[in-house]
């Protein structure tokens, strides 16, 4: 036996089913959609995160103020940890490391097996600042010793077989093109957690760099380090404080430093609000946690209206109920409770339905969203999970409960519902409301793939087609001009080069600066990169003046290609020629996104260099992978032992499209589903409408009006509702939309038809929706509907 | 005096954009505990909007209305349902039973809403039924039972809280004569335990059952007499 208040909400469940399955349709996919909105905020916000020192964790960044205005970044002078160690007894741990994509891959040796890893220089406080528990080794010590190595358990498991026996042994590894060095594995850790911000394999002693880079022992306040320095604050340190102190440190240091100031930033912070514009941290991945949030909280609304809409409509058929109650001494508050109940509970219903629907989508949107997600039953999930449902079932039932227990009990007794103006309108508001957010959604769907075709489609100044690259390792990496004049002879391969680094930026903004370069009295930051011969050819970088890096430039030769940004912002005239910081300009290409298209083209610079981290190869079209296995015959020739990974260049530059491609494509879900849920509720809407107004029907009917008309008079109604919505929703989108549109320095222009397309698509769908139960009413024989009167 | 109700001026007015109808105008009446008073009248003379105001299910625009020596006219909704569900019964026309509660649920709603434990509840609730021929049919739901059934339900559940009062809206409009007339039996021996009881009908077969009748023609009193005077 059920429990009283179940018992009568089964009751009436039972009695209006397809009320039911519509409230518990919409409200189970709107739950589900916030369900899973859920599980990616927190995996967002779950990132670097884990470290025990959490909230004492912070990374010391530079402001650092120059002609176009404040840049931000994470980049310090090399030896400022120890600095801070010295000056600031505030400090418990402090921590110099290379950033993580400082370096291409090290190749690893040991015991006959090759690798390549993810390598990062830290200061021996690393392993007590960060949480990566060590299997191996004691985090105070196991960086002491300068050849030391520590390795991530799954790269110790690849060379020694277990993280314990790798203890000792002997590492070969060799950074780009420097000598093969030898490390002794000191330590082997967990491993990186997915949810971290930086992954990587292996780590080594700062100590090591320092050396092999001759870098003084004193620390030199004017140098623009590309280094980061982490630290911990003591406990019970005023952060507030200590960030003043900090701020006012480099103008005591040095002259040169002025315009420079340093601060800390929470570690945990840096995922989400990485973002700043002119020294003001303005948000990052956080706008799409919001954004999302926001999604979620739209469709649980739009579903909530449905639960609404429908139970007022069908009040007519439960308004005698109250009345009876009322009579029998049921207080407002009393009625308020079961009608809250009902909603409740029907909620409650729809997060089971909703769960089981999440445990079905939720690989392909893990897939999706690149996150493998999973329902673990812990008391988060399960709390939020509640916490919707019980938000969603009061905010749906708010409006039916206090609208049905307001009526006069003598009034509702015969069984009539008073019909108030303020009623239909609230019904009606809140149809336009479904339909206005609808419509929004709609609007964002096609803006959203608009700039993303727009994207595929802008000329890019450089050609991604069928160009790849790998890392260079082993000989590959020691004698690259050796190894690319082999590349050169395949048959298939157009033209080969290399890079120190990368080609394409994968963050935008997010990255150093750069260095400055001055001209006739003018500073201006640039984008530095180093390559080899050949490389304009490989990627296609059109030529507008002088010549590309000829063979007549030794390789170490101080020669470099600029683009016409920088011509244009130091304002030179001839720059062919000119001497640009000691290195003479032989070229100027024409301007290119290496970024993505969010930010605006930057100076920039190629020097000539005869290192090449990584190695680019233009293929001749339509033999790819015949090329590509020459390739990997020449690789594992040259390199015995390593295999050839491959990346396509056009690849790098769909992955700085990531988060917008996979915004599009929730998008398109959550517009579908928003209309899904609106439709479903503007069908019960239709249906308790043609129910009410079937003695009208049967009389209109019976004095000659045709189907036609009867589905037009019953279409005609709901089709203004869902006009209104429109006209309200399309300046909206446009002013939320032109927002997003901003974000991209180069942007698609508006075109009427995004418009004209959303409108049409929400009346469509509203149309078909309604005329399916207006033709079912046109079609009622009248006899019936005047005899049932 | 033993006053049940005393209504002095009492008004009711009905206003739509365009017209205002006076229901009721100035209505005084007194009833006295114990009594069984029949309202007459014909349609739209005003006798359910006078049940409705003397079973506080609406408020008067005018004069004072006390119930059990008490005066409610200025009662808030909270006061008002405090007092029908300890002192008030009903019973309409159409039987107002919920249709998705069975007989014993539609019965024991009452005791529900004044707290009654779930014992009590049931012990009342079979005991009631048991009176009224009702219990084999406790588990039915309204639509299984005939009009005379149904009714006999709302009067089980007007009376299964014992209140001194017992408000009965036209109880035989919709019934057959037989079970018409076993339901005014037993308004009748309710009324003569001691339950006051103020019937409007259009009858004068049933107002005969009443021991007093109080006749009204556009919302005012036209005249009252006892059943030695019908």
């Amino acid at each position: 036996m059920l429990p009283y208040p179940l018992l009568l909400i089964y009751r009436n469940f039972k009695r209006f089913k397809s009320t039911f399955f519509i409230n518990l349709i919409g409200l189970s996919t709107g739950l589900a959609c916030a369900l899973l909105i859920y599980l990616w905020i927190s995996d967002e916000r779950s990132f670097d995160r884990y470290h025990a020192l959490d909230g004492r964790l912070y990374q010391v960044m530079e402001n650092h103020r120059t002609a176009a205005g404040i840049e931000t970044q994470g980049g310090t002078m090399p030896l400022l940890a120890e600095a801070l160690r010295r000056e600031m007894p505030e400090i418990e741990l402090v921590a110099t490391t290379t950033p993580v994509p400082f370096f291409d891959a090290f190749s690893l040796a040991a015991g006959g097996r090759h690798l390549t890893g993810v390598a990062k220089y830290v200061d021996p406080a690393f392993f007590q600042l960060f949480s990566y528990p060590l299997l191996v080794g004691a985090p105070a010590t196991v960086l002491q010793d300068k050849h030391a190595i520590v390795l991530s358990a799954a790269l110790a498991t690849k060379l020694f077989g277990s993280p314990q026996r790798s203890l000792g042994k002997a590492v070969q590894w060799q950074m780009m093109t420097d000598s093969t060095q030898t490390s002794l594995v000191s330590g082997v850790f967990t491993g990186v957690p997915r949810n971290s911000s930086e992954q990587f394999d292996l780590v080594l002693p700062f100590a090591l760099f320092k050396d092999r880079m001759q870098m003084g022992k004193t620390i030199k306040w004017d140098d623009d380090g590309p280094f980061n320095t982490y630290l911990a604050l003591k406990e019970g340190a005023d952060p507030a404080q200590f960030q003043a102190k900090l701020a006012g440190l480099l103008k005591t240091k040095s002259a040169q430093a002025q315009g420079r100031t340093l601060f800390v930033r929470p570690f945990g912070a840096a995922y989400l609000h990485g973002t700043y514009e002119n020294g003001v941290a303005t948000g990052g991945r956080i706008t799409y946690v919001r954004l999302f949030a926001l999604i979620a909280g739209l469709i649980l609304v739009i579903a909530s209206i449905n639960f609404m809409n429908l139970f007022t409509a069908k009040a007519s058929r439960r308004v005698k109920e109250v009345g009876i109650r009322k009579a029998l001494g049921a207080s407002r508050a009393a009625l308020v409770g079961q009608y809250l109940t009902e909603s409740v509970v029907m909620a409650l219903l729809a997060l089971v339905v909703a769960v089981g629907l999440v445990q079905l989508v939720l690989p392909q949107f893990g897939a999706l969203t690149g996150k493998p997600l999973a329902l673990r039953w812990e008391w988060p999930l399960v709390g939020a999970g509640l916490a919707l449902a019980l938000g969603t079932g009061l905010l749906a039932g708010s409006y039916p409960a206090f609208y049905l227990s307001g009526f006069q009990p003598a009034t509702v007794l015969k069984g009539k519902l008073p019909t108030r103006a303020g009623d239909v309108w609230t019904r009606q508001g809140l149809v336009v409301l479904q339909f206005t957010l609808s419509v929004l959604f709609i609007v964002a769907v096609v803006v959203v793939n608009a700039q993303l075709a727009f994207v595929q489609r802008q000329p890019l100044g450089y050609d991604k087609a069928h160009v790849l690259h790998f890392e260079a390792a082993g000989r590959a990496a020691r004698q690259p001009a050796a190894f690319l004049a082999e590349v050169k002879k395949l048959p298939g391969v157009v033209q080969a080069s290399g890079i120190v680094g990368g080609f394409l930026r994968k963050d935008s903004g997010g990255g150093p600066p750069g260095p400055e370069v001055s001209w006739g009295g003018r500073r201006v930051p640039v984008t530095a990169q180093l390559g080899n011969y050949d490389l304009p050819e490989t990627l296609g970088l059109h030529l507008v003046a002088g010549h590309s890096f000829s063979r007549q430039y030794r390789a170490d030769s101080a020669v470099i290609l600029v683009n016409q940004a920088l011509v244009a912002s130091l304002g030179m005239p001839n720059p062919v020629g000119q001497r640009l910081d000691g290195a003479r300009i032989v070229g100027v290409v024409r301007d290119f996104h290496l970024e993505s298209l969010h930010e605006k083209i930057k100076p920039y610079l190629l020097r000539l260099e005869p290192q090449a981290g990584t190695i680019y190869v233009k293929l001749q079209p339509g033999a790819e992978q015949a090329t590509i296995a020459r390739l990997q015959q020449l690789y594992a020739a040259y390199n015995p032992g390593f295999t050839l990974d491959y990346t396509f260049l056009d690849a790098d530059y769909q992955a700085q499209y990531v988060a917008e491609g996979r915004v599009a494509v929730l998008a398109r879900y959550f517009a579908g589903l928003a209309i899904l849920i609106s439709a479903l509720g503007l069908l019960g809407l239709a249906a308790f409408t043609a129910e009410r107004r079937r003695k009208e029907i049967g009389i209109r009917k019976a004095l000659g009006a045709s189907e036609l008309g009867i589905v037009w008079l019953l279409t005609g109604s709901l089709t203004w509702l869902v006009v209104v919505a429109i006209v309200l929703a399309l300046p909206l989108s446009y002013l939320l939309m032109q927002r997003w549109l901003e974000g991209f320095a180069y942007r698609v222009a508006w075109q009427w038809w995004y418009f004209a397309a959303a409108g049409l698509g929400a009346l469509l769908v509203a149309w078909l929706t309604v005329s399916v139960q207006a033709w079912r009413a046109a079609r009622r024989n009248p006899v019936l509907s005047l005899r049932a009167e | 005096m033993n006053l049940m109700i005393k209504t002095d001026n009492l008004e009711k007015v009905y206003r739509t954009k365009e017209v205002q109808t006076k229901a009721l105008n100035h209505v005084s009446l007194t009833v006295e505990r114990g009594e069984f008073v029949a309202i007459m009248g014909p349609s739209g003379c005003g006798k359910s909007t006078l049940l409705n105001l003397l079973g506080l299910l609406d408020e008067p625009d005018g004069g004072s209305l006390q119930l059990l020596g008490t005066e409610t006219s200025r009662y808030s909704e909270r006061q008002r349902a405090e007092l029908r569900k300890r002192s008030l019964g009903f019973v309409f026309q159409s039987f107002n039973l919920i249709d998705e509660l069975t007989v014993f649920e539609n019965v024991e709603l009452p005791l529900r809403y004044l707290g009654v434990g779930a014992a009590e509840r049931r012990q009342r609730v079979e005991q009631v039924l048991e009176k009224m021929q009702l219990l084999h049919r406790r588990n039915h739901f309204p639509l299984q039972l005939s009009g005379g059934q149904q009714q006999r339900v709302a009067v089980a559940r007007a009376v299964v809280n014992a209140p001194p009062l017992l408000l009965a809206d036209e109880p035989t409009g919709n019934l057959d004569s037989a079970s018409g007339h076993d339901v005014l039996g037993l308004l009748t021996e309710l009324n003569e335990a001691g339950t006051t009881v103020l019937m409007v009908t259009h009858s004068e077969h049933d107002a005969r059952y009443a021991r007093r009748v109080v006749r009204l023609l556009d919302g005012q009193v036209v005249l009252e007499n006892s059943r030695s005077q019908f």
